[in-house]
């Protein structure tokens, strides 16, 4: 009775009650977890990990770390030169992506469509750009293209295509359609409409997509180096490998507080660019209330004087000065980039050459190592996923503030991720590698304490939302610390998880497929060594296999979201 | 049924058995024939749902007619070309409920866009359009009395002031005919009144022709030349608004409502969530 009275009232307050799912629906989704599980227990096996070479992994990181102090900094020259043009790379190739992912966004909008071929062709092409990671296709295209960042930069700009191209085709169908019909209602041509009223809706979405991409694009940069596509990976290889320790974390360092520089710039740019003025909390200092008044004051003598070009509020010269620094770079990245631009040209035809000799692909020659190497990955993919989420749960905790009360175990925790997540998985990897020799152990730790900390910033942040009343609720019982963690944190906290696992495993997996390149395991090795002794009909079957692997965890993915839903 | 004010000898618009069909199965206007001399001030009723939007977007093609014919300024609206369409459009003002500005763009650039029918080419922000364009366009903003907020981002405003500078925009266009979809629904009695005085003030200084649709009944009476009443698609009403009593209205509103009751079929989509709900 009172149930029946609730439940009404429940819903009206908009309150979702979860829906009891479908019988076989709950099936296939206990189905999906086992298989997971059993995947799990398979690869820890297959990859013969166990405890104790985890610990040993330990010590030999320690005896790494004591041989690369102190960092030597005496070839600074060459790693700033390096560092510069991995800059250059990704913004040339997060620009090129852009151009190219405005139209094809337009095309691919539902709202904006010219007709439905043209939209199957636009979302296939955003879909499949995603499927071949940056580093297998800028190791590809070294073949025509030769050593030097011209092949990492055009790697970096199609593979980008595939996220960026999604987000601008959901900025431009996530605009309201009001503002259109009434200006094609005063005459106004399609074009004219579409700048008129799609144009300044999307523009700063664009941006913030186009600055957020610039920030993995230089992550993925700072890595192309060890296939020979330019940029500093090159430099920290060569020292690497000639056991120059001390320069290698001298080179690294370098990478660490660039890739953090620009991303405190972009993440402010992008707050001021995307952040509603009518929303932001404005923080009221003498400075921002000075500006505020200026403000004002421009804009009453801009109406008074009827000015007829907008005043230069703060707003608009920030925004100005960030377009002109923009352009200003990017045509010295242009101007001082290794390309040679004019016999780059003629390389169409090459590129088109060279992508023929990898058809028929040949699935014979490395046959079984092939095989070796499918599973290797996958195997990676899982327990590096399964591991980095386990570790990220008791990382995540310590680095929630309204959990833990002890300040200094929040600082040092939030501290210690900040600087594992600010170096590019590859080169934590690669120096993993140096520390414990070729195999998919270290390659395996790496991506686990990639996953580890971002999914235990994830945590500690979520954790920092869950609302208070819940717990109050349960504290009110009387309950202690761990008992109201358990009862009332972690149930509000657990439906993330599984689209969080799934998310991950993806992400892994397309990783698993590269590490090989640098020695940490899976099928990357084979892709290298075909490339090197150019067997050309090896490296098209490489591809087509790295592409199914990550194109079927993508479908599993969308497939058990659904069903989670 | 007694039909006063149209037929003139050059009528600025003419439906003859007007039906539309929308793909969904619904009809939502259903053998409209009706004509409007220029100068005329006319006032559509009805609830909503009724077909009175429909009707408006008939003409200026942002709808085609399942059947019939609609002719705008001459223009056989229907069958018009692309380039006609655009003349055709350039010349109605339309004026929306949801204002249909774009919010992140300033006023004055909302009030510009007006223009882009007189233009060629695409234009993005104020400095593209000509001088005398943004003079011009100052202009219109003062009359509504929004010059101060030229530089201010549409959606900074209130809703009375949103509604004045799509008014601004709409003058921009110096259209000959000027629709107006109830364009004070969406806001409170005070600006509401306030918004409807200055759209007609400018509407006969300049000359327009207007249909606009109204819920409040003694506005529609206080200045209408002519009081056109729908109820599911069909003119049921059509009359001098002089002579016209308040109740006459009423009927309009009443005799539908009445029969929606007993039906018990919402035919306003408006109306359909909230039954929805409740029955959840």
């Amino acid at each position: 009775m009172t149930a029946a009275h609730v439940e009404p009232l429940a819903r009206a307050a908009g309150n979702k009650l979860p829906r009891a799912p479908r019988k076989w629906q709950s099936k296939a989704l206990l189905a999906v977890f086992v298989a997971y599980v059993v995947g799990v227990v398979w690869s820890w096996m297959y990859i013969d990990m166990t405890l104790l070479t985890l610990f040993g992994g330990f010590t030999e990181l320690w005896n790494l770390v004591v041989d690369m102090v102190p960092p030597n900094f005496d070839n600074m020259r060459v790693v700033l030169k390096a560092t510069v043009e991995t800059i250059w790379m990704a913004l040339i190739g997060t620009t090129a992506c852009v151009v190219l992912s405005i139209p094809l966004a337009f095309m691919a909008a539902r709202n904006t469509t010219p007709n439905p071929v043209v939209f199957a062709v636009a979302r296939a092409i955003i879909t499949l750009t995603r499927a071949l990671p940056t580093l297998v296709l800028a190791a590809v295209l070294t073949l025509p293209l030769g050593i030097g960042p011209l092949p990492g930069l055009l790697a970096l700009a199609i593979h980008s295509i595939g996220m960026v191209g999604k987000l601008f085709t959901e900025a431009v169908e996530n605009t309201e359609a009001m503002s259109r019909e009434a200006v094609t209602s005063t005459g106004a041509g399609k074009w004219q409409t579409v700048l008129a009223t799609l144009v300044p809706q999307v523009t700063p979405s664009f941006i913030g997509t186009a600055l957020y991409r610039l920030d993995i694009n230089l992550r993925e940069s700072a890595v192309l180096g060890f296939v020979g596509a330019g940029g500093v990976g090159f430099v920290v290889q060569q020292h690497l490998r000639s056991l120059d320790y001390q320069r290698a974390i001298a080179a690294v360092g370098v990478i660490f507080v660039v890739i953090t520089l620009i991303e405190v710039v972009s993440t402010r740019l992008r707050a001021s660019i995307i952040g509603d003025h009518l929303s932001s909390p404005t923080k009221k200092t003498p400075r921002t209330m000075a500006r505020e008044r200026r403000d004002h004051r421009l804009l009453v003598d801009a109406v008074t004087t009827r000015r007829l070009t907008p005043p230069w509020t703060y707003e608009r010269l920030v925004r100005s000065s960030a377009g002109i620094i923009y352009l200003v770079l990017i045509v010295v990245a242009f101007a001082t980039i290794d390309i040679p631009y004019l016999s780059a040209l003629g390389l169409g035809d090459e590129v088109i050459d060279s992508f023929g000799r990898l058809f028929p692909p040949d699935f014979t020659t490395a046959g079984p190592e092939l095989w070796q190497g499918i599973r290797e990955t996958v195997a990676i993919g899982f327990i590096a996923t399964t591991l980095g989420l386990v570790i990220s749960v008791p990382l995540g905790i310590l680095s929630a503030r309204n959990i833990v009360v002890n300040r200094f175990v929040y600082g040092t925790t939030r501290l210690f991720m900040l600087a594992l997540r600010g170096l590019p998985e590859l080169i934590v990897a690669v120096l993993f590698v140096a520390a414990m020799g070729l195999g998919p152990v270290p390659g395996t730790l790496a991506l686990t304490v990639g996953t580890a900390t971002f999914v235990a910033k994830l945590i500690g942040d979520a954790l920092e939302e869950v609302s208070p009343e819940p717990r109050e609720a349960v504290f009110a019982t009387g309950a202690s610390r761990a008992q109201e963690f358990v009862t009332s944190v972690i149930p509000q906290a657990l439906p993330n998880l599984v689209s969080q696992t799934l998310y991950m495993l993806d992400v892994n997996l397309r990783s698993s497929t590269v590490l090989g390149i640098i020695g940490g395991g899976g099928i990357g090795f084979l892709l290298l060594s075909a490339l090197r002794v150019l067997q050309e009909p090896t490296v098209g079957a490489i591809v087509i296999v790295i592409f199914v692997i990550v194109y079927s965890i993508e479908l599993i993915g969308t497939f058990v979201r659904w069903l989670v839903e | 049924m007694t039909t006063v004010l149209s037929g003139g000898a050059d009528p600025l618009i003419s439906l003859t058995g007007v039906s539309k069909r929308f793909p969904n199965g619904t009809l939502a206007l259903d053998n409209v024939s009706m004509t409007v001399p220029k100068g005329q001030l006319l006032s559509l009723i009805g609830l909503s749902g009724s077909g009175k939007s429909t009707l408006m977007r008939h003409l200026n093609g942002l709808h085609k007619p399942t059947a019939g014919t609609v002719k705008v300024f001459g223009v056989e609206v229907s069958s018009a070309s692309s380039k006609q369409l655009r003349d055709v459009r350039r010349n109605v003002g339309f004026v929306f409920q949801q204002f249909g500005l774009v919010g992140r763009a300033t006023c004055l650039e909302n009030v510009l866009s007006g223009a882009l029918g007189r233009l060629r080419g695409p234009r993005y922000g104020v400095w593209s359009y000509p001088r005398t364009l943004r003079r011009e366009a100052f202009d219109h903003l003062e009359r509504v009395g929004l010059a101060p907020q030229a530089y201010q981002r549409a959606d900074t405003l209130s809703g009375g002031q949103m509604q004045r500078v799509a008014i601004a925009r709409t003058i921009m266009q110096q259209p000959q005919l000027l629709l107006a979809d109830e364009p004070v629904a969406s806001l409170d009695p005070e600006s509401s009144a306030q918004v409807l005085e200055l759209l007609l003030k400018v509407a006969t200084e300049d000359k327009m022709t207007v249909i606009v649709t109204l819920h409040q009944v003694e506005l529609a009476l206080g200045w209408a030349h002519r009081i056109v009443g729908l109820r599911d698609g069909r003119v049921v009403l059509d009359q001098d608004a002089r002579g016209l009593s308040q109740t006459d209205v009423m009927e309009v509103y009443r005799r539908v409502d009445r029969e929606s009751e007993l039906l018990a079929t919402p035919s306003t989509p408006a109306a359909a969530p909230i039954t929805e709900r409740q029955r959840a």
